[in-house]
C-alpha cells in the first residue's frame, strides 16, 4: 500500500461564540480517543486545538478547521477570516497579547496561545496576512516523540 | 483481573415496555432497546442512575443490599448517608433518626458527619503539601471516579487520593469494634445507608482497595418505611434521643451531602463545586483541554445538587436540601474534629487510597490504527445516510450511536425506519 490511510474531517467556529468554545477541540479530542491514538498524544492535540479555537473565537470572523489522522500523525490546519497578526515573530512570545481589556475579563489573552500549541504540536507553521486572515498549521506524531 | 462488575441498575423486565425515555437520558449511551426490551450495555454503565430517574415506567431496579441479606451477621451495625436526615418532616431530629434505625434492627448506628469533616480536613491538608498538579477532583462521588477511569483517563492521577467518609468510618469501626464489643470479626456487618446505587459497586468492586471495609449498602428507599413506622412506635425513643443526645453533630460534615460541601470546608483553596452528570462531563472536559489550572479542589457530583438528588432517596431534593440546611446552619462552623486526631491518621497513610486508580480505558474502533481510520471512514459515511432524528426507534440513542453500533457489528442499517421506508 503506497498511500497511507487516512481519515478527514471539517469543522467550522464562528468568532465571537464564546458560548460553544472549546466544543470543536472536544470533538476532535473524542475522535482521536475512538482511532485509539494514545492518551498523552490526544491530550496535546486537544490542547493545541483548543487554543486555536479560542483564538478564533476572539479575534477571528470565522474559520475553517481541517483535520486530517494517518497513523503515523495528526495534521490540523486553522485557516480563518480575520484581522491577521501584525508581528508573528512577537505574537511567539510567551506572555504577548493583543487581547483587550473584556477578554481579559474573561479570563483570556494571557499571551500563552501560541507559544502552547508551539509547546504542544511536534511541527507548528503559522502564516498571516493582516487585514485578510491567519492559517495554523500543526502536526502531531503519534508515536508519542517529537521528530 | 477481576471480572467485569455486575451492576446494582438493572432493567425488569416485566416492567419495561421500551420506550426510550432511558435511552435518551443515560451519559455514557449504555443502553439499547433490544426486542421491544431497553437492555444495558455492562462495560459502559457507570451506575449513575439517570435511567432510574427518567424511567417512567418504574422498571429499573437498583440491586443494594436487602435487610434480611443482615442476618448472616450476630452484630449489625449501620452508617446512614447524612441525607437520611432530610428525609423527614422538619421536626425529626437527626438523633430520633438514629434511635429509629436501632428499633428497625441494627444493633448500633454511627454518625458519619464527624468522618465526613475528617476527610474534609485530610483533603485540606493533602492539598497544602501537594502544590501541583492542579486541580485536583474529589474521590467522594463513585460515578465520578467510574467516568474519570473510563472517559477521561488521563484526569485519573488528578483525583485526591484520600477514602471517602463512609470506607474511613467503616475502617475505623472494623479494627475497633470487635476489642469493644468483644465480638469476632466475622460477625460484625457494617452496612451503609445511601441514596445512591453506586455505592453497592464500590463495595463490590473498590477501585482503590483490595476489599471495601463496608458489607453492603441499604437503599433509603427500601429502608424508609421501616424507619418511619419506628419514628411513629417509640415516643420514649423521641424523649431518650432529645434528653441524652449520643452524638455530635459537625456541621461541615453535614453540609457534605449536599453540593458544594467539600469546598465549604477548604475555605484556604481555591474551589468549584459542580453537580449534575451533564455540568460534570463539560467540566471534565475543560480539565482535560488544560483548563481550570487556577482551581485547587474540583468537586463534582453527579447527581443534581448533590448526593441529596440521588436516585435512591425519597423526599424531593429541595425539601431534603432545605432541612439539611437547616441543621447546618444549627450546628454552626464549628469543627468537632481534633486536628491532631487527623494529622495522626494522615501519617499513618490510614486515610489514603492501597493503591493507586488505574485508568479503565474504552476500547478503541479497533486496536490496529488503519482498521481505526477505515472504521471511521465508514461510520462518517453511514452516518450521513441516518436521517438525523435521534428518535431512538432502532434502539440506539441517537443517530450517530446507531452508526457506531453498526461499524462494531452491533447493528445494521436497517435497524432505522426511516432509511427502510427510503429503500421500498
Amino acid at each position: 500500500m503506497t498511500e497511507e490511510t487516512s481519515f478527514q474531517q471539517e469543522y467550522e467556529i464562528k468568532g465571537g461564540d464564546f458560548s460553544h468554545g472549546g466544543e470543536v477541540s472536544c470533538e476532535i479530542k473524542n475522535l482521536l480517543k475512538e482511532l485509539g491514538l494514545n492518551a498523552q498524544t490526544v491530550r496535546r492535540a486537544a490542547i493545541a486545538s483548543y487554543e486555536a479555537e479560542m483564538n478564533v473565537i476572539m479575534y477571528a470572523r470565522e474559520c475553517r478547521v481541517d483535520l486530517s489522522v494517518t497513523p503515523r500523525k495528526i495534521q490540523i490546519v486553522f485557516e480563518d477570516k480575520g484581522p491577521g497578526i501584525k508581528n508573528v515573530k512577537l505574537a511567539m512570545n510567551e506572555g504577548y497579547s493583543t487581547a483587550t481589556r473584556e477578554m481579559r475579563e474573561l479570563g483570556f489573552g494571557a499571551g500563552m496561545g501560541l507559544p502552547n500549541i508551539k509547546k504542544n504540536t511536534d511541527k507548528f507553521k503559522i502564516t498571516s496576512k493582516v487585514g485578510r486572515g491567519t492559517r495554523l498549521e500543526m502536526t502531531i506524531m503519534t508515536n508519542g516523540h517529537k521528530p | 483481573m477481576k471480572e467485569e462488575p455486575r451492576h446494582p441498575v438493572q432493567i425488569n423486565v416485566k416492567k419495561c415496555k421500551g420506550c426510550v425515555h432511558c435511552l435518551a437520558a443515560c451519559p455514557t449511551k449504555a443502553i439499547r432497546v433490544r426486542d421491544g426490551k431497553a437492555r444495558i450495555i455492562n462495560e459502559l454503565c457507570i451506575d449513575c442512575g439517570e435511567c432510574i430517574r427518567h424511567c417512567p415506567q418504574d422498571a429499573i431496579d437498583s440491586h443494594t443490599t436487602s435487610f434480611s441479606d443482615l442476618n448472616i451477621f450476630k452484630y449489625k451495625v449501620a452508617i446512614p448517608a447524612t441525607v437520611l436526615y432530610g428525609q423527614f418532616d422538619n421536626a425529626t431530629l437527626p438523633n430520633e433518626i438514629l434511635f429509629a434505625l436501632r428499633r428497625v434492627g441494627f444493633d448500633s448506628v454511627y454518625e458519619l458527619s464527624t468522618i465526613c469533616e475528617l476527610n474534609n480536613s485530610a483533603i485540606d491538608k493533602y492539598l497544602h503539601s501537594h502544590p501541583k498538579p492542579r486541580p485536583f477532583i474529589a474521590s467522594t462521588c463513585p460515578v465520578v471516579v467510574r467516568l474519570i477511569q473510563r472517559r477521561y483517563p488521563t484526569l485519573c492521577n488528578l483525583i485526591v487520593p484520600i477514602e471517602p467518609p463512609r470506607e474511613i468510618a467503616a475502617k475505623i469501626l472494623r479494627a475497633n469494634l470487635p476489642r469493644v464489643l468483644k465480638v469476632s470479626p466475622q460477625d460484625i456487618g457494617i452496612i451503609h445507608i445511601t441514596p445512591c446505587p453506586a455505592k453497592m459497586v464500590s463495595i463490590n468492586y473498590p477501585v482503590s482497595m483490595e476489599k471495601s471495609y463496608l458489607d453492603g449498602a441499604i437503599s433509603i428507599r427500601d429502608i424508609y418505611k421501616p424507619i418511619v413506622q419506628a419514628l411513629r412506635q417509640s415516643q420514649e425513643d423521641t424523649i431518650m434521643s432529645h434528653l441524652f443526645p449520643e452524638t455530635i453533630f459537625s456541621g461541615i460534615g453535614l453540609g457534605t451531602a449536599l453540593s458544594g460541601g467539600e469546598t465549604r470546608g477548604l475555605v484556604n483553596h481555591r474551589t468549584v463545586a459542580v453537580s449534575g452528570i451533564q455540568d460534570t462531563i463539560r467540566v471534565l472536559n475543560q480539565v482535560e483541554l488544560g483548563l481550570l489550572k487556577d482551581v485547587d479542589l474540583l468537586e463534582c457530583t453527579v447527581c443534581p445538587d448533590g448526593c441529596v438528588g440521588g436516585p435512591l432517596a425519597v423526599e424531593n431534593r429541595f425539601l431534603a436540601k432545605s432541612r439539611i440546611l437547616r441543621l447546618v446552619n444549627l450546628m454552626g462552623e464549628r469543627t468537632v474534629v481534633d486536628s491532631s486526631d487527623m494529622s495522626v491518621l494522615y501519617h499513618k497513610d490510614f486515610l489514603s487510597f492501597r493503591h493507586p486508580l488505574k485508568p479503565v480505558p474504552t476500547p478503541p474502533l479497533d486496536t490496529n490504527p488503519v482498521k481505526a481510520i477505515r472504521k471511521a471512514k465508514r461510520r462518517n459515511k453511514i452516518f450521513k445516510q441516518l436521517p438525523g432524528k435521534n428518535c431512538g426507534a432502532c434502539g440506539a440513542p441517537d443517530c450517530r450511536t446507531l452508526a457506531d453500533d453498526i461499524i462494531r457489528g452491533l447493528g445494521v442499517l436497517g435497524d432505522c425506519p426511516f432509511t427502510e421506508k427510503e429503500k421500498k
